[in-house]
C-alpha cells in the first residue's frame, strides 16, 4: 500500500514539476510573445515595443552559448530604453525539420524580427519566405544564406581564413611542408575558409601541402588528427587549422614535443592564449597567430534588426555578399606576438578559459550601415 | 475488475495510452497556443511531423516482427540526396515522379540488404542495421557531398500548402496508411508478422515462413523511410546528406511511446504515428510555455522519459493494488 501511494505520489510530483517548469515560466520570464503587444506607458519611438525572436539549432558549443548570452545582454539595453520586449529564444539541439518548427513557432508568436543561425544552406528557404511575406524582418547571423529577402550579418569567412594562412606562409619564408586540418567538409563556413587558404597557398608555390584532414571543429578530434600527422611526417614545417581544433592540435604538438616545433596557427580563445603563454615560458621565441571568430556578430545583428524595425533605411551600398544583402562585420581582434601580452593580461583576465575573443558593435557603430 | 479491464484494453489497443497522452499534449498545447486548431497552424505543424510519422510506421513494423532498424535515418538521407540531385530546382513534374519512384525503390533495396543480413544470414539486427547505416549515409554523402540541389518550388508548395476540407494533407496520408494497415492485419501475412515477433521458433514449427516475414519487415521499413525522405525533401526543398540522421532514434522513441515493445510481437502502427505527433507537440509546448533557454533540452527529455515510463508505472501500481 505504502509503495503504491509512493508511486502515485511520485507521478503526481513529476507531473507537477513539469507543469511548473512549463507553465510557470512565463511569470518569471516576462510576458513576451503577445501577438499584438499593447502600447505601454512609455512608448517606444515607433509607437510600440518590438519583439525579436532567435532560432538556434545547435547548443553544444561555447560559441553558441556565448552568442545567446550576449544576445540577452544587448537586448536588455534596448529593453531599458523601452524599445524591445524580452527576447523569444528557441534554442535546442535539433535538425532541419526541428528548426523549421522553431521558425514556425516564432512566426506564430508574432515576433517582429527573427535572427536565425541556420543549420542548412537552403532547407529553411520556404519557411523564411513565409516569415518575410508576413512582414517579419529575417536576419541570418554567423552563416551566410543566399535567400532573397534575408539579410546576413557575419564576418567574411574567406578573408578570416586568409589572415592566418598568409601569416603562416610568410613565417615559413614561402617554403616548407605543411598539413591542413579543416572543419566539417561541405559546411558553408568551412568551404569559404578552405577556398581562402587555397588562394593564399597558390601565391607560395614552394609550400607543399602533405595532407589535409577534417578535425570536425572538435578539440579532441583535432588533437587526434594532429598526433597522426606528427607521427607520419616527423619533419613537418608547419600546419594550418581553424577555431575549435587549434587547441587540440597544439596540445598534440606539446605531447609529442618534437625537437623542432612546426609553425602553427591558433584560435581566438582564452584557452589557446593560455597554451601560448605556457609555451612562451619554455621557448621565449615562440610565435603564433589567433584570429577571433566573434560570436558577437549575432548581438550586432540584433542591433541592426532593432534599427531596421525603428524604420531606418539600410544603405544598400554598404552591403556585400552573394545577394548584396550581407552586413560584413570586421574582425575584432587579431592576436600576434605584438599584442599577445596585452590581450592575454586584459581581455582574458577574468574570463573563463572557454571565452572566445569577441567584439560587439555599439549602436552608434552600426549606424554606418544606415542612411543618415 | 477495473484493472483487468485497463490491461485488457491496452493489450487489445496498444495505442490507447498514446491516445491518452496525445489528448493531454494537445490540450496543453492548445491552451498555450490558442490558434493551434486553425487550419494553417495545424497544417504547418503536421507538415513538419509527417516525415517522422512515416519513418516511425516502418520502424514499428520491424519492431512488431521482433527486429529493429537503426538505418532508417540514413535511408531518409539517401532518398533526400537522390531527389535533390536528380530532380533539381528547375526539374519538371514528370521527371520528379520518376525520380521519386527510383528513390522508393532505392529505399526498398536498402531495406532488402538489411533483411538479407538479418533474416537469411542471421546477423544481430541492431548491429547489422547500425553497420549498414554507415553504408547508406556514406552513399548519401557520395551522391551529395555538399548541401545543395533541391526540388521545384511547385512541388514544395503542394506539400506545404495543401489543405483539403480544413484538414492538412498529412491527415489524408495518415488515414490512407491506417486503411492499408487495417487491411494487412486481416490477411495471413498480418497474423504471421505478430507470430514471428512473438515467438519465432514456435511460429517456425507451425509452418510460418519466418525468414521471409522478417525479410519483408525490413523492406517495408526501407520503403517507409524512403517515403519519409520524400516528405522531408518536400518540406525543406533542398538537399543535405545528413538530414535524416536524427530521425533514427526519434522513430524508435515514437514507436515505443506508441505502445510497440522492443521485445516484438505486439503493437501497431496507429500508436507510433501518435507517438511521432506527441514528440512534435512536446517541442511546441516547450516553445510556447516560454521555458527558459538553458532548460529547454532538459524539459524536453524529461517529458519524453515520463511519457515512456508512465505505462510501466501504471502497471506497477495496478499490480501492487491486486
Amino acid at each position: 500500500m505504502n509503495r503504491r501511494h509512493f508511486a502515485l505520489f511520485a507521478i503526481a510530483l513529476m507531473t507537477a514539476a513539469l507543469i511548473a517548469a512549463c507553465g510557470g515560466a512565463p511569470t518569471t520570464t516576462a510576458p513576451t510573445a503577445a501577438p499584438a503587444p499593447q502600447p505601454t506607458t512609455a512608448p517606444a519611438p515607433g509607437g510600440r515595443k518590438f519583439t525579436i525572436g532567435i532560432s538556434n539549432p545547435f547548443i553544444s558549443s561555447e560559441y553558441r552559448t556565448q552568442m545567446i548570452q550576449s544576445l540577452i545582454e544587448v537586448n536588455k539595453e534596448y529593453m531599458e530604453r523601452g524599445i524591445t520586449n524580452e527576447l523569444v529564444i528557441e534554442s535546442a539541439d535539433t535538425d532541419v525539420a526541428g528548426q523549421i518548427q522553431q521558425l514556425q513557432n516564432l512566426i506564430n508568436k508574432g515576433v517582429d524580427a527573427i535572427l536565425v543561425n541556420p543549420s542548412d544552406v537552403s532547407g529553411l528557404n520556404d519557411t523564411l519566405q513565409e516569415a518575410i511575406n508576413k512582414g517579419i524582418i529575417v536576419i541570418s547571423v554567423d552563416q551566410e544564406l543566399n535567400t532573397p529577402g534575408v539579410y546576413n550579418v557575419g564576418i567574411d569567412q574567406k578573408e578570416w581564413a586568409k589572415i592566418s594562412a598568409r601569416w603562416l606562409a610568410e613565417k615559413l619564408g614561402g617554403q616548407g611542408n605543411i598539413v591542413l586540418i579543416e572543419g566539417f567538409p561541405g559546411h558553408p563556413a568551412n568551404v569559404a575558409r578552405m577556398e581562402g587558404v587555397e588562394e593564399v597557398l597558390k601565391e607560395y608555390p614552394n609550400i607543399k601541402v602533405l595532407g589535409r584532414e577534417t578535425g570536425k571543429w572538435d578539440e579532441a578530434t583535432g588533437q587526434q588528427v594532429m598526433s597522426n600527422f606528427l607521427a607520419s611526417f616527423p619533419n613537418l614545417d608547419g600546419y594550418w587549422t581553424q577555431d575549435g581544433m587549434a587547441i587540440g592540435a597544439m596540445q598534440a604538438v606539446m605531447a609529442a614535443n618534437p625537437s623542432k616545433w612546426p609553425v602553427l596557427v591558433g584560435e581566438g580563445r582564452c584557452q589557446f592564449l593560455q597554451l601560448w603563454d605556457q609555451r612562451l615560458k619554455e621557448d621565449p621565441n615562440f610565435e603564433t597567430i589567433a584570429v577571433a571568430n566573434p560570436p558577437g556578430v549575432s548581438p550586432t545583428g540584433l542591433r541592426i534588426a532593432v534599427n531596421m524595425l525603428m524604420g531606418k533605411q539600410v544603405d544598400k551600398s554598404k552591403l556585400g555578399g552573394a545577394n548584396g544583402l550581407s552586413f560584413v562585420i570586421p574582425i575584432p581582434i587579431i592576436v600576434t606576438k605584438d599584442n599577445f601580452q596585452e590581450v592575454f593580461t586584459t581581455v582574458c583576465k577574468d574570463k573563463p578559459a572557454t571565452y572566445l575573443l569577441d567584439g560587439i558593435m555599439t549602436d552608434e557603430e552600426v549606424q554606418q550601415f544606415f542612411v543618415k | 475488475m477495473k484493472q483487468s479491464r485497463w490491461q485488457q484494453a491496452t493489450y487489445r489497443h496498444p495505442y490507447l495510452f498514446a491516445l491518452l497522452l496525445l489528448a493531454v499534449a494537445f490540450t496543453v498545447n492548445a491552451l498555450l497556443q490558442p490558434n493551434l486548431l486553425e487550419p494553417t497552424t495545424l497544417n504547418s505543424n503536421m507538415r513538419v511531423f509527417l516525415p517522422l510519422i512515416l519513418v516511425a510506421v516502418g520502424q514499428a513494423i520491424v519492431m512488431i516482427g521482433g527486429g529493429i532498424d537503426i538505418s532508417v535515418g540514413s535511408i531518409v538521407s539517401v532518398t533526400n540526396a537522390i531527389l535533390a540531385t536528380q530532380i533539381g530546382l528547375s526539374g519538371d513534374l514528370s521527371t520528379a515522379g520518376v525520380i521519386m519512384g527510383v528513390a522508393l525503390l532505392a529505399g526498398m533495396g536498402a531495406g532488402a540488404l538489411n533483411g538479407l543480413c538479418v533474416a537469411y544470414l542471421r546477423l544481430q539486427p541492431i548491429i547489422t542495421t547500425f553497420a549498414t547505416s554507415f553504408i547508406y549515409s556514406g552513399l548519401a554523402l557520395f551522391i551529395l557531398p555538399n548541401p545543395g540541389g533541391g526540388v521545384p518550388s511547385r512541388l514544395t508548395a503542394f506539400y506545404r500548402e495543401t489543405i483539403i476540407l480544413w484538414l492538412p494533407l498529412a491527415f489524408y496520408v495518415i488515414a490512407l496508411i491506417l486503411l492499408i494497415w487495417a487491411a494487412i492485419r486481416r490477411t495471413r501475412y498480418g497474423r504471421y508478422l505478430y507470430a514471428v515477433g512473438g515467438k519465432a521458433d514456435a511460429a517456425y514449427e507451425t509452418g510460418v515462413p519466418v525468414r521471409a516475414v522478417q525479410f519483408s519487415t525490413y523492406v517495408i521499413s526501407g520503403f517507409m523511410a524512403a517515403l519519409g525522405g520524400i516528405a522531408m525533401t518536400l518540406l525543406t526543398g533542398s538537399g543535405n546528406a545528413q538530414v535524416g540522421d536524427p530521425l533514427t532514434l526519434s522513430s524508435i522513441t515514437a514507436a515505443v511511446i506508441g505502445g510497440t515493445p522492443l521485445s516484438g510481437g505486439a503493437g501497431g502502427v496507429a500508436g507510433p504515428m501518435i507517438g511521432a505527433i506527441i514528440l512534435g507537440l512536446i517541442r511546441n509546448i516547450i516553445s510556447f510555455a516560454n521555458v527558459a533557454t538553458w532548460w529547454q533540452t532538459f524539459v524536453n527529455a524529461a517529458i519524453i522519459v515520463l511519457a515512456l515510463a508512465t505505462p510501466g508505472i501504471i502497471n506497477l501500481v495496478r499490480r501492487r493494488n491486486r
